[in-house]
């Protein structure tokens, strides 16, 4: 199953993902999508990397529906994270759409 | 209100100094986030799904007009324009910047305010009856007893380190309306015949995913010796507490494992030791100026306004269902204790924003001595108004959504953050609590229902209180999909007990149905005067669950 690798930003928590060229992404449909074990293994050394030098913390890898845009977790909790909270639409990533 | 001496505001002011410069060192790099992340805890700041969490201590539940200001300048300033009121009596940020938080908490300390000890193995904020200084049925002030408590348990080295989190609450009336024995330690102050105060100290009572009531474990012990018995049952707890077991290690597995005749006979050695040395009795002068802080506003002298008040409620149904719900009796002649719902039919329970607190504040300068309480049922309360002042109060409440009349109702419903915003839930909570919300607008109906309180969780971590939900609800992860686990038969006042689980969860939308059902049920069975809990007492779960599982 199609990984991508999150984790939140430190200077202000929000949530981030790892795009292609290396860079940490807002947008859960701009992240890169990891196909294979040595994608995911790749992309978490990144991660690492990423908390050792006070980027983001906490990174980790969730699974996603299938490697084609528009990218969908398969967990709720990823859903809500890319989204922001469903009782407040007003709020989080979905309201700067 | 207290009021911070030099050494109070010193002590916050430098822990102030110090995060600042913890997160600087974080955000440079000479901290780890392993190495901070028990400093930020420390000062109440998590990290939860979408971005940092602060949570904000408010003592016993009581603020001032100029901190409830202060928490909506927050608000708009370094948040989103709302903050959550929670079951413990705090406040809750959902969105701040790390770099930001110094500032926050520069601006909490100068209205005497902080998020210290609101997270982490540590004395959390006591908790303590929202009536508290108004109600007639207390014998004495509880604010008085829950200071001196949370002077004692700030910075207390010995208890810094515990093998896990401790909840202290405290009432002082027998209506247990603070769920003092669902608390690591739960106190009932109560007066003797010759007037003295003694206090009762209930020990292990927890939710969780092991609930238990606690047991009473130190009888009528004295004012003077409060802290010394306090202290002594602490110790046993970090001395035989399990530190091995996530798990097992709150106090009430502890008194769950050893009984609570051997926990009562450890600490009476204990107390016995500490007591012989003198060191931690309590001086009455200590009291007495403890005391002071929470002397009785001036109140005018006044009979109580029937005539006036009939009249106002001929004049408007709307202030008549608001006054019959959520007005309360004072202990003194012409006041009242108005509470204010934050449960508007189909929003987030606990919720306010900036413009709601300032309101509120308003409210409180003008009209109620400059004092606000935060309920744990995650309710405001003016607890001091003249009854002259209500319509004016409810007109003012009502223009800013604040009048929903539904306190104590089954819309008036305890629910956590859920997995909408925090990192351990499992389920969301607030979605299940507007869907019933809504399904029970109509308050007519749930004023024919009666008291029924429902408290949602989004996991077994229980911050929704759903083990004492008349009808609770838990939700579950099962396979990636969010299902609800009704339990019935839950309270948290001096009746507490722990709710049972009626059968095989529900899926998300059909939690409603399902609440609605168990209501029906009632509705048919109940006896003349009897709420849901005293039906659901006398004929057990059987009704219920066959009538919920062939309907389903």
């Amino acid at each position: 199953m199609p990984q991508v690798l999150t984790a939140n930003r430190l200077s202000d928590g929000e949530v981030v993902y790892l795009a292609a060229d290396g860079a940490w992404v807002e947008d859960l449909d701009a992240a890169s999508t990891l196909v294979t074990k040595a994608d995911g293994e790749a992309a978490l050394a990144t991660g690492a990397e990423a908390e050792q030098n006070q980027q983001v913390v906490q990174a980790y890898l969730f699974d996603v529906v299938d490697a084609l845009a528009p990218l969908r977790p398969i967990k709720k909790r990823e859903i809500i994270r890319a989204a922001g909270p469903t009782v407040r639409t007003d709020l989080g990533k979905q309201a700067r759409v | 209100m207290y009021r911070y001496d030099e050494f109070d505001q010193k002590l916050v002011d430098e822990r102030v100094e110090q995060f600042r410069g913890q997160v600087a060192r974080r955000l440079s790099g000479e901290l780890t986030e392993d190495q901070f992340k028990p400093l930020r805890l420390m000062n109440g700041l998590y990290l939860q799904l979408h971005a940092y969490m602060l949570r904000v201590a408010i003592p016993y539940g009581t603020l001032s007009s100029r901190q409830l200001r202060m928490l909506a300048h927050i608000a708009r300033k370094y948040d989103k324009g709302y903050g959550h009121f929670t079951t413990r009596q705090n406040i809750q940020y959902n969105w701040p910047k790390l770099a930001d938080i110094p500032d926050v908490l520069a601006d909490l300390a100068m209205v005497e305010m902080h998020a210290i000890q609101t997270s982490g193995n540590c004395i959390r904020n006591v908790t303590s009856d929202h009536f508290a200084g108004a109600s007639a049925d207390e014998v004495d002030d509880p604010r008085v007893w829950s200071e001196i408590i949370r002077q004692w348990s700030t910075f207390h080295p010995e208890f810094s380190f515990l093998p896990r989190k401790f909840k202290i609450a405290v009432t002082a009336a027998p209506k247990d309306r603070a769920a003092i024995k669902v608390h690591d330690i739960g106190i009932v102050i109560r007066r003797d015949a010759s007037s003295t105060l003694g206090f009762d100290v209930y020990v292990g009572g927890g939710q969780g995913r092991t609930p238990f009531v606690g047991h009473l474990i130190g009888e009528s012990i004295a004012a003077g010796d409060l802290l010394a018995y306090l202290e002594a049952t602490m110790r046993v707890y970090n001395q035989y507490g399990r530190r091995d077991n996530l798990y097992k290690s709150r106090i009430k597995i502890l008194v769950h494992q050893i009984g609570a005749d051997e926990m009562r006979r450890q600490v009476g050695v204990e107390f016995a030791e500490i007591k012989s040395h003198g060191a931690l009795a309590l001086p009455q002068a200590e009291i007495d100026r403890i005391q002071a802080y929470f002397a009785a506003p001036a109140f005018e002298k006044l009979s109580d306004e029937t005539a006036l008040l009939a009249s106002r409620k001929k004049q408007s149904k709307a202030f008549a269902a608001w006054h019959d719900t959520n007005v309360a009796k004072h202990k003194v002649a012409g006041y009242a204790i108005a509470t204010i719902s934050l449960k508007p039919i189909g929003g987030v329970p606990g919720d306010a924003s900036a413009d709601q607190m300032d309101i509120v504040a308003d409210l409180a300068e003008r009209l109620s001595f400059d004092e606000i309480r935060v309920s744990h049922e995650q309710n405001l309360v003016l607890a001091h108004v003249r009854q002259r002042d209500l319509f004016d109060v409810w007109q003012k409440l009502d223009e800013a959504g604040l009048a929903t009349a539904n306190y104590g109702l089954i819309s008036d419903i305890i629910a956590c953050p859920g997995l909408d915003y925090c990192d351990l839930a499992n389920a969301r909570s607030i979605n299940v609590a507007q869907a019933v919300s809504k399904r029970f607008a109509d308050l007519d109906r749930q004023r024919n229902i009666g008291e029924l309180k429902l408290k949602i969780s989004g996991c077994i971590n229980a911050c929704g209180h759903h083990h004492v939900g008349h009808i609770g609800v838990l939700g579950v992860d099962k396979k990636g999909v969010e299902y609800y686990q009704i339990t019935l038969g839950g309270s948290g006042d001096e009746t507490a007990s722990i709710g049972d689980i009626i059968g095989p969860a529900f899926a998300e939308n059909e939690v409603a149905d399902a609440v609605e059902t168990l209501v029906d049920t009632y509705l048919g069975l109940r006896q003349q005067g009897e709420r849901f809990l005293d039906t659901y007492r006398r004929l057990g779960i059987q009704p219920f669950r066959e009538k919920l599982y062939a309907a389903h």
